[in-house]
């Protein structure tokens, strides 16, 4: 998709580098924070990789600043249900919100999120030396921007609501081990991975060829989407008619009916924690799914397959395209402490910030993290992960207020298709016949 | 304001706080959750934002080919779990109804299922249920037999979710049964045994029918909690695959978190009460013609 990307948040920063550089220049980063010092931030996380690695940098944030955080960490569908609650409030208990990338849609519509240009533009909040820039420009732009094309996306229109941390791209990680013993090459395409997939329990019995995600519900939505932006698919077109059932569609289902009908025994009902474990304990040859699951993979007490892990690019169809998902945090507009949650906020997607907590194990995003030789000789598969992410496709799915019903609606069916032989082509001309109901009901048809 | 008046208004006002209590509690939740199932209502709004839509979340929901699916799952979910529990619940009390050693200790084993938190059955099975780790697999491997698909194809799953359902609750059924046949008169069988009846005729023509008020009762109590169980369907299959385990509570969990609607989630509880309510006004009934029959046989007796 081709989109006009004026960015309003670094222009928002150009702003504060004119005015307010006088508030650090001269490396006063006490005074900056001394206003705040002996607040009491509450924020609340998920339960992720990720925000673990951000609870061992926090002490560090409160030595310099003098400002407290509190965290309430919640499993992630749990987290957004209380935010839910929280954010109707008149004063909310949240000073600083991690939320998952499907919710920018609800809480922006509901103008429960801070638009952050008010706080870069303030001189005595913003730091000159931020380097928004520096941020992964997919990232940003699918889980920070919101009011630009189709409305969820960034363009002329949108501007800034948060700042992705703890995001996550998808990438293909395969047993070098096993792809050398019987001299397969990494999938580079779909056709590939297809064969590849279907190969590998013929040549190597009781190994499955790839772990995927296919419960019924989000999981197997999941799965299907991440097939269908690469083979060249979108769940809608710009006018938001269902285009899912077109050839592209089809052509995902059945690769996900490929890849489950090869994968490990039991595949059908796996979530994300079954299928990276089936891959971890050895039971398949190939996962491809979040980057998160990384750290996993190579940590001895959990996983049998330990440096035997090799990454490359999700495979390309007709096109690149890895899902972007993953957290961003947000100020709520019902927050008390709105200024000292915006520099917690500054301070963890910083550049040294961000590299404290890729270094504990976090997803990083900025590209310099992703290129620091530091990281990438602790983790040595930080380069790919960089590369993948240049391929990160912020419109892999819509980010909707009507997701919720049609992902849900995408994925029992989707199930269907994987356990019960439901035909693809017609199990999603019901998906596409039942998402135009709800797309017209909300009103997205009120201009033609 | 006279003695005799003062004296008519002291029970209403000995009633009276009971009577705030039940409508705070009670009505006030029931009102408010009718009032919401006539609201087009996003928990990202306060009730006050949202848009009254009449009838129309109910109009939708019986021609949402997936609401009605769910309610058939339900329904077939809720009789056959609980045909099978009185089946195997009766019958073990018929079975233990007898002094054997050691007996309470029997009891109380029998009754461990259903003190488990639902939360930690549903994990329980489907880790036993697990397509290769799991014991089940496992041993059916071992004894030479092909695998189930235990959770992952629709009928199995459906049976799966019964066989954790009926482990789970027939002890509850046990222990009435047990208890109602405990406490029959002795005289009744002693009589029946001296007429020369068999075992089975003392089962059938004697045992069951003075249970029957008890087995009654136990069957609607079933019935009605059948029909809203959530955790353990939620932990082992999460309505899967497909819709084939999707039952109505579970669909109304995610008609509120997952897909945002509160209103239409509220019209579906309210269907849901509605017919828990029948079920409920059906035992009601049952039991005052049994004491209508009952009364009517003494005054026969005293007539005699």
């Amino acid at each position: 998709m081709k989109l006009t990307h004026t960015k309003v948040w670094s222009a928002a920063i150009a702003v504060t580098m004119s005015y307010g550089t006088t508030a650090l220049a001269d490396g006063h980063t006490a005074d900056v924070y001394a206003p705040y010092a002996g607040t009491t931030l509450v924020v609340n996380f998920p339960a992720h990789p990720h925000y673990n690695a951000v609870l061992e940098v926090l002490p560090e944030f409160t030595e310099q600043t003098g400002i407290e955080v509190e965290v309430d960490q919640l499993q992630y569908l749990k987290m957004r249900e209380r935010q839910t609650l929280e954010l109707t409030k008149d004063e909310g208990d949240y000073d600083l919100i991690s939320y998952v990338v499907f919710s920018k849609a609800d809480y922006v519509y509901a103008d429960q999120l801070e638009n952050l240009a008010k706080y870069f533009m303030n001189p005595k909040l913003a730091n000159p030396k931020y380097d928004a820039e520096d941020l992964i420009d997919g990232y940003v732009q699918n889980i920070g921007v919101a009011g630009g094309a189709k409305g969820y996306l960034p363009g002329p229109t949108g501007s800034l609501f948060g700042i992705p941390f703890g995001s996550e791209t998808s990438v293909l990680a395969y047993r070098k081990d096993i792809f050398e013993k019987h001299g397969i090459a990494v999938p580079e395409t779909y056709d590939d991975l297809l064969k590849v997939a279907c190969q590998i329990p013929e040549v190597e019995p009781g190994m499955g060829g790839m772990a995927s995600r296919a419960a019924s519900g989000h999981q197997a939505s999941h799965a299907f989407l991440l097939h269908l932006a690469p083979l060249g698919g979108r769940v809608f077109d710009d006018e938001w008619n269902p285009t899912i059932n077109s050839a592209e569609g089809v052509a995902a289902a059945n690769a996900l009916k490929t890849i489950v009908d090869c994968g490990p025994e039991g595949s059908q009902t796996f979530g994300p924690a079954e299928a990276a474990a089936s891959f971890q304990q050895g039971t398949s040859a190939m996962f491809m799914d979040s980057i998160a699951f990384a750290a996993g993979f190579e940590d001895p007490s959990k996983s049998k397959v330990v440096g035997k892990v090799g990454y490359a690019l999700h495979p390309k169809g007709v096109r690149r395209g890895s899902q972007t998902g993953g957290f961003g945090i947000g100020i709520p507009s019902n927050a008390q402490n709105k200024e000292a949650a915006f520099l917690l906020m500054q301070w963890l997607t910083s550049k040294e910030g961000d590299l404290k907590v890729a270094m504990a194990g976090g997803n990083p995003s900025r590209f310099s993290t992703y290129a620091n030789a530091e990281l990438n000789a602790k983790y040595p598969y930080s380069a790919t992960f960089g590369e993948a992410l240049k391929y990160a496709d912020p419109d892999w799915r819509p980010i909707i207020p009507t997701w919720g019903k049609i992902n849900a609606d995408i994925g029992t069916t989707m199930s269907q298709v994987l356990t019960e032989g439901l035909d693809p082509q017609e199990a999603l001309d019901g998906v596409a016949e039942r998402a135009r109901a709800i797309m017209d009901e909300a009103g997205y048809y009120t201009w033609q | 304001m006279s003695t005799a008046n003062a004296n008519r208004l002291t029970p209403y006002l000995f009633l009276a706080p009971a009577g705030v209590v039940l409508a705070v509690a009670l009505f006030y939740p029931i009102l408010y959750m009718i009032y919401a199932s006539f609201l087009d209502w996003n928990p990202s709004q306060r009730i006050g934002e949202a848009e009254f839509v009449g009838l129309r979340n109910y109009v939708k929901l019986f021609s949402d080919a997936a609401f009605l699916e769910s309610m058939g799952v339900t329904l077939k979910f809720a009789a056959v779990v609980v045909s099978v529990e009185m089946f195997l619940g009766v019958g073990l009390a018929m079975l233990l109804d007898r002094n054997i050693r050691g007996m309470s200790l029997l009891r109380t084993l029998f009754i461990l299922p259903m003190m488990i938190a639902p939360i930690v059955v549903g994990l329980m099975w489907r880790y036993m249920y697990h397509p290769t780790v799991g014991i089940f697999n496992k041993t059916l491997k071992s004894w030479g037999f092909e695998s189930i698909p235990w959770l992952s194809d629709g009928s199995w799953a459906f049976a799966s979710v019964v066989i954790a359902d009926v482990w789970q609750w027939t002890p509850f059924i046990f222990i009435l049964s047990l208890a109602a046949l405990q406490s029959l008169p002795s005289s009744a069988i002693e009589a029946s045994r001296i007429d020369g009846a068999s075992g089975w005729q003392q089962i059938i023509y004697i045992k069951l029918p003075l249970m029957l008020p008890v087995l009654i009762v136990t069957l609607l109590l079933r019935l009605i909690d059948s029909f809203k169980v959530l955790e353990v369907i939620l932990v082992m299959t999460n309505g899967g695959p497909g819709l084939s385990t999707e039952i109505l509570s579970l669909r109304i969990n995610r008609t509120a978190s997952e897909f945002r609607e509160l209103g239409e989630a509220a019209a579906m509880s309210n269907l849901l009460l509605i017919v828990l309510l029948v079920l409920t006004f059906t035992m009601f009934i049952y039991n005052k013609a049994q004491d209508a029959r009952v009364a009517r046989q003494r005054k026969a007796e005293q007539e005699a």
